[in-house]
């Protein structure tokens, strides 16, 4: 047998060599404080495996920021990890999800997730009884209407956002037309966020702004066709238009449906609520024409005064520009690092205490999210404004609150 | 009072028709299977699926088709998924579901049918996964301007792409009806899915016949699935929305019926958009439900299913 060291064996042995080199660093921060772990369960297959996607993108640059920047100064330096779980496309393999990741690691501090409110409700059945602080965008208020106490909703609930955002679309209106509109259609899926914010409106919302429903369609998603649903539309021809899907496929459906009866490009002004009509996957499926004009409300997109993060943003992950999803993961990573800092300790109850006593209006943090990053006893957001988004000439861009907007609104007239 | 229009109503029927058009050729697809091989497949939505993306890549993702234009290149594309998940079965079966289906199998207990439902929910899986990891999580479709454009019978307004896709539909209704009742392959196929035993006395090769239905019908999904792909948007779990509703037409039909399972899907197409005249639009798919267990529950054999042939 020779002796000679090998071609192989020289190449194996510097692989071997280059891995060992950031292992050492490894072991050198370990030895300086343990990493602090925070959860996301997001949806990472399925119909909404897009959406965790964006989110993961969001919180792992924070997370690599947090690192870089010198990790949890009160901790010794201590560098944040990331663990991530899919959510799947069912509540129940969100709460599985939850459960797995729950009895896997006993020493987590916090964690965000899971986008659908249907999944965030049964999340947080399993967060709360670990009594593990949990960050959400989910907008559903049946989230923190449980008097959970370790429940946090960054977004406003949906109830708050439908009450906000109908008198909001009637000055908007009013202001461009001259004329008040008095009847609106809805049509929605039955998903939870869509639910509360369709139960307000049919509950006093709509009487309070003197709005009839011409329409009023609540349908099971996916759509396989939008023909009988928009068919009303045509019928019942109502001022305007609210659309409350939570899924990008049926906003396509409805959407080309709309064009296809003559009622698109401003025939009948559309609003929409939520992250999802602001996709650029939606851009890529249906083209500019179609999305020009449409106005909707959401719980945070990007403002002004964010330009150079989003640029950053951009980069780092090609994608087209920054959404809800992606921008409040990378806050709720953010949020942590500032109650860790105050809580001066890895522990779940301590952060989670930190996070009741903040009330942050700026920093990295307060910068991802409308209004002061401060909760109240139901663990909501407290003097959060309401967003609206618009599209135009190809992207959705911040309209309202006027202080942060990146650009003037429109009511799209035909 | 009607609580709608005339116009409400030819309407919704024209959605519906033109929708169950598209549920007609999958419940075709998998009608040949089952009819053939007595094979219930869970995967195949998943086929559907795959067709969808080889639809998607050959006109909008690589741009093969481009040169056909928006209109021609969707509806060439989607007739060139169907060989190309041909192909695909075809190695399917003869590596994997050949192992768990046809004699080999018929000997042991279930005839090979606890093996069947394991491996094809495994390929589901597998298809599911796989797409996820190489089509990615994200969203997609094919852009063609039939998706929003109409044409006009008074007020009824017919979507170009639907039209399309249920001519395509009724033609190869047409020629799987033809190929099966008039040609020796068709005949040899019939032969081996009504007595395996007999047939191979009479010198027919079983297995190939089962190839070739086993690959005909997940061939024939796939191409309902690029026209599916013409007017809804999709992503690697799509397949799995349009299971149930294939498996109900198929059911409905009447099983081993490939006639019955034509008029299985146009019927759940129909009832699908016509509920929503008079039910809220949230029970579209109970009243699937209700309609499908009216007629199992009259004709337990299904619409043109015949007794002897679920023995």
């Amino acid at each position: 047998m020779t002796k000679h060291p090998t071609r192989r064996g020289v190449t194996a042995g510097l692989a071997l060599g280059t891995l060992a080199i950031p292992g050492l660093g490894i072991a050198a921060a370990r030895a300086q404080a343990k990493p602090i772990k925070i959860a996301l369960i997001a949806p990472l297959s399925g119909p909404w495996a897009r959406q965790g996607q964006l989110m993961r993108m969001g919180a792992e640059m924070a997370l690599e920021e947090i690192n870089q920047k010198g990790g949890i100064q009160k901790l010794g330096g201590a560098k944040l990890e990331l663990v991530v779980a899919d959510a799947g496309d069912s509540t129940e393999k969100a709460k599985n999800a939850a459960q797995r990741l729950l009895s896997q690691e006993p020493d987590l501090v916090g964690g965000t997730g899971a986008w659908l409110s249907s999944f965030t409700l049964s999340v947080t059945e399993v967060t709360e009884r670990a009594q593990l602080p949990w960050l959400t965008l989910s907008y559903s208020d049946a989230i923190t209407n449980r008097g959970f106490k370790f429940v946090f909703q960054t977004s406003p609930t949906a109830d708050h956002q439908a009450a906000e955002t109908i008198p909001t679309v009637l000055k908007l209106a009013e202001a461009a037309t001259g004329k008040r509109p008095k009847t609106i259609g809805i049509i929605q899926d039955n998903t939870a966020s869509p639910v509360s914010f369709g139960k307000q409106l049919r509950d006093g919302g709509l009487d309070k702004a003197g709005l009839k429903a011409v329409v009023d369609q609540v349908f099971t998603p996916p759509l396989s066709d939008a023909t009988p649903l928009v068919d009303k539309v045509r019928s019942a021809k109502p001022d305007f238009l609210m659309l409350l899907t939570s899924a990008m496929p049926d906003c396509k459906l409805i959407l080309e449906k709309l064009d296809e009866f003559k009622l698109g490009k401003g025939k009948i002004p559309l609003i929409g609520n939520g992250a999802p009509f602001g996709s650029p996957e939606l851009l890529k499926t249906i083209g500019p024409e179609l999305l020009e004009g449409l106005l909707f409300s959401v719980a945070d997109w990007p403002m002004k005064g964010q330009e150079e993060f989003i640029e950053r943003f951009k980069k780092r992950t090609g994608e087209p520009w920054l959404t809800q999803d992606s921008l409040t993961a990378y806050g709720d990573v953010w949020i942590f690092k500032e109650a860790l800092e105050r809580a001066g300790a890895a522990d779940k109850l301590k952060v989670a205490e930190a996070i009741r006593g903040l009330n942050l209006t700026e920093g990295p943090a307060a910068a991802c999210f409308p209004g002061p990053i401060k909760f109240d006893e139901k663990g909501r957001r407290v003097d959060v404004p309401m967003i609206f988004a618009q599209w135009q000439k190809g992207v959705p861009i911040t309209v309202y609150p006027t202080d942060r907007a990146q650009a003037e609104p429109f009511w799209l007239k035909a | 009072m009607m609580p709608f229009t005339a116009t409400d109503f030819l309407q919704a029927l024209a959605a519906g028709i033109l929708v169950g058009g598209a549920y007609a050729l999958m419940c075709i697809g998998l009608g040949i299977i089952f009819g053939s091989m007595r094979v219930i497949n869970f995967a195949q939505g998943d086929f559907l699926m795959l067709g969808m993306y080889a639809a998607f890549y050959l006109t909008t993702g690589f741009g093969v088709l481009a040169f056909l234009g928006p209109y021609g290149g969707p509806i060439v594309a989607a007739f060139l998924a169907g060989p190309l998940v041909f192909a695909l079965g075809w190695v399917l079966h003869r590596f994997i579901v050949a192992r768990v289906t046809g004699a080999g199998v018929a000997q042991i207990e279930g005839a090979g049918a606890y093996g069947q439902i394991i491996v094809t929910l495994g390929i589901s899986l597998i298809l599911q996964n796989g797409g996820l990891i190489l089509f990615g999580s994200t969203p997609v479709g094919i852009r063609t301007p039939m998706s929003r454009q109409s044409w006009e019978i008074g007020d009824v307004l017919l979507n170009q792409a639907r039209v399309v896709s249920f001519l395509v539909a009724v033609a190869l209704a047409a020629g799987v009806y033809l190929f099966l009742s008039h040609t020796r392959l068709g005949k040899g196929l019939r032969a081996a899915a009504d007595n395996p035993q007999a047939a191979i006395y009479m010198g027919i090769d079983v297995e190939r016949a089962h190839r070739i239905a086993w690959s005909l019908g997940v061939g024939i999904t796939a191409i309902a699935g690029g026209l599916v792909a013409t007017f809804q948007t999709f992503q690697p779990y799509s397949g799995f929305d349009f299971v149930i509703v294939m498996y109900a037409g198929v059911v409905l039909g009447g099983l081993g019926s490939n006639f019955g399972a034509f008029w299985g899907g146009l019927l759940i197409g129909i009832v699908q958009q016509m509920s929503t005249l008079i039910l809220p639009y949230q029970l579209q798919n109970t009243a699937i439900f209700v309609v499908f267990l009216l007629i199992i529950f009259l004709r337990p054999q299904g619409m043109f299913g015949r007794l002897s042939e679920r023995t």
